[in-house]
């Protein structure tokens, strides 16, 4: 269409389709609306880690559970690393192109990642599990003894 | 605006909110190799049974349901229950009764292959 204009630049396809990148980013960022990430579009930081993967957290009572979207990925290729109060995931997602074929279209991302959570009590590292399924992480650590919760009798007086 | 060739994918990519389930469209890898068209997707916590793909009159549909196990109180939920959905058009030339695909680890690897009238072909000429 263009091409006819010689602008000693003969990329308009890749402006184009790094312009429609962008705002397919844009779109994935707003989707979540109640979303506690920080305004950076997921796949535009690979190696900062902080995006990717997302993940969930809960507290269930007596333990805490982390859940994170880890397509492709399997047990063997996340890195869990627990250090007195913080939980890190860390690890590799590689999106290869498969040999003898040509890239028509690349959206999932490359990325080294690795991201830290703070739990909010002690765990006990003996007694944590994590495994994955169809691509989902999912991480049960145990509170530590004392952060159990536990009830307190009131004895009248 | 992307280059093309007669064998390039459009999209349409749709966000739509219906009873506070929002459908996302899933990241999709697209490769092409001499015999067939390859779509790679990302579809974490889908299984088999999850996943619906139609494909007709020439427009490949990709639905599938995500359901989050959710335990106890939430202390942040950066990803939940969606749909993925997106649908592409299918270049003719492709047999779409040999369409195969497979899901594992939350990645849908769809086949796509073609029909031999567009694979390249050696012409061989006779001396005459």
């Amino acid at each position: 269409m263009l091409s006819r204009f010689d602008l000693g630049w003969n990329d308009w396809d890749d402006m184009f389709s790094a312009m429609s990148q962008l705002r397919g980013y844009m779109d994935r960022m707003f989707e979540d609306s109640a979303s506690t990430r920080a305004w950076t579009p997921r796949a535009l930081l690979p190696t900062f880690g902080g995006s990717w993967p997302r993940a969930n957290f809960s507290d269930n009572g007596s333990s805490l559970t982390l859940t994170a979207e880890v397509p492709g990925l399997s047990e063997k290729d996340v890195k869990l690393s627990l250090n007195q109060d913080v939980l890190t995931l860390a690890g590799e997602r590689k999106t290869p192109v498969p040999e003898g074929y040509l890239t028509h279209r690349q959206e999932r991302p490359t990325v080294q990642f690795s991201r830290s959570f703070s739990l909010p009590c002690a765990v006990d590292p003996d007694r944590a599990s994590a495994s994955v399924k169809d691509g989902i992480l999912t991480v049960t650590l145990e509170k530590a003894k004392e952060a159990q919760p536990r009830q307190i009798s009131v004895k009248a007086s | 605006m992307a280059r093309e060739t007669s064998l390039a994918k459009q999209q349409t990519q749709s966000l739509v909110q219906t009873e506070q389930r929002p459908a996302i469209a899933p990241e999709c890898d697209i490769y092409e190799s001499k015999d067939e068209l390859l779509l790679v997707a990302d579809l974490p916590g889908v299984s088999t049974d999850a996943l619906k793909i139609d494909i007709d009159n020439g427009e490949l549909a990709l639905e599938a349901r995500r359901k989050v196990a959710s335990s106890g109180s939430s202390l942040g939920s950066e990803f939940r229950d969606c749909d993925f959905r997106r649908r592409f058009a299918v270049p003719p030339g492709i047999d779409t009764a040999k369409i195969s695909a497979d899901l594992k680890n939350g990645v849908l690897r769809l086949h796509l292959p073609k029909s031999d009238s567009v694979k390249p072909r050696q012409i061989s000429i006779r001396a005459g």
